[in-house]
């Protein structure tokens, strides 16, 4: 949770909280925007209208482990990330039936990679879909990167193209090695 | 001929349950699903399973509530619970422990990792 202290009157330019990849932030504040910057990266944005609050995430998944046959990209890490965004929403008060969502990103911005972006736009959509939240919009796909700026206060959002040079580099980050399942046996 | 062992998979989420079944069913597992502590409770009053995987946060009844509830009775107190969760505070764990978990596994699951531990627990 983002907590900003915001003047009464509330005539401050918001402040900008930067979502980087891997991360889930999640707030209330009328002055905080949520921006990201995705190229083939995907960013999820939910918005609880009732409790005014909202929340991004931003991914780019990569192969899955050996052990997770017949996946293109690492499911599991991905529905543990997306989790990881519901959970805290819920956590500060949204319902899970009340939430909207909004997707963005997964551009196949370098032509000479697999079309990593085309496997992480079709996974988040999956995700959305089986979890029967509302897709309120959804800008998916194409060649351009984009710069996504959230109040997850209000739920308005702004999706812009960006040049390539601003998007970072499409590379996936594995699963960290923590992060492995492991068991512990009481 | 033997029978598969039958596992029930708790969470709420679909999508969870949905990479749940694919990892467990691949390795000859017999996997039934519920979607919170509630529904668990009502499947396992009309059915056995040999080991149990629950969520912890869950509408309804949470995992918490649902090894508690479990573990009240005599059916389905050698049962194995496993908790497969998003968690990693030791608070929690011991919680999990103290309701009469068998297990803890954080999220996200390795396939291989999780069927190994259901194999050594599943009587």
């Amino acid at each position: 949770m983002i907590v900003q202290s915001i003047p009464p009157d509330g005539a401050i330019a918001p402040e900008r909280v930067t979502v980087m990849q891997g991360q889930a932030l999640v707030s209330a504040e009328t002055g905080v925007e949520l921006s990201t910057v995705l190229g083939s990266c995907v960013a999820l944005c939910l918005f609880d209208p009732a409790a005014r609050l909202g929340g991004m995430n931003h991914f780019l998944l990569a192969e899955p482990p050996r052990s997770a046959c017949g996946a293109r990209i690492d499911e599991a890490y991905g529905t543990y990330l997306m989790e990881l965004l519901v959970n805290q929403m819920m956590a500060h008060g949204a319902r899970k039936a009340r939430l909207r969502a909004h997707l963005y990103g997964g551009a196949n911005v370098n032509r000479t990679m697999m079309p990593i972006g085309t496997a992480n736009a079709e996974f988040a959509r999956g995700f959305v879909g089986r979890e029967g939240i509302e897709l309120v919009h959804a800008d998916l796909g194409g060649t351009s990167a984009r710069r996504v700026d959230f109040r997850p206060a209000s739920g308005f959002v702004r999706c812009r193209s960006v040049e390539d040079r601003f998007a970072p580099q499409g590379l996936p980050i594995p699963r960290p090695a923590k992060a492995g399942g492991d068991v512990e046996l009481f | 001929m033997t029978t598969a062992t039958r596992i029930l998979t708790v969470d709420d989420s679909p999508s969870m349950r949905a990479l749940l079944n694919h990892a467990l069913s691949a390795q000859g597992f017999d996997v039934a699903q519920a979607d919170d502590g509630l529904a668990a409770l009502d499947w396992l009053a009309r059915n056995e399973a040999d080991v149990v995987i629950t969520d912890i946060n869950m509408p309804r009844l949470d995992g918490f509530g649902l090894i508690e509830r479990l573990r009240e009775g005599s059916r389905h107190r050698h049962r194995s619970i496993l908790v497969l969760t998003t968690e990693s505070s030791d608070e929690k764990k011991a919680r999990a422990r103290a309701a009469g978990a068998t297990g803890w596994i954080v999220k996200p699951f390795d396939a291989a990792k999780l069927v190994a531990a259901v194999r050594r627990v599943a009587h």
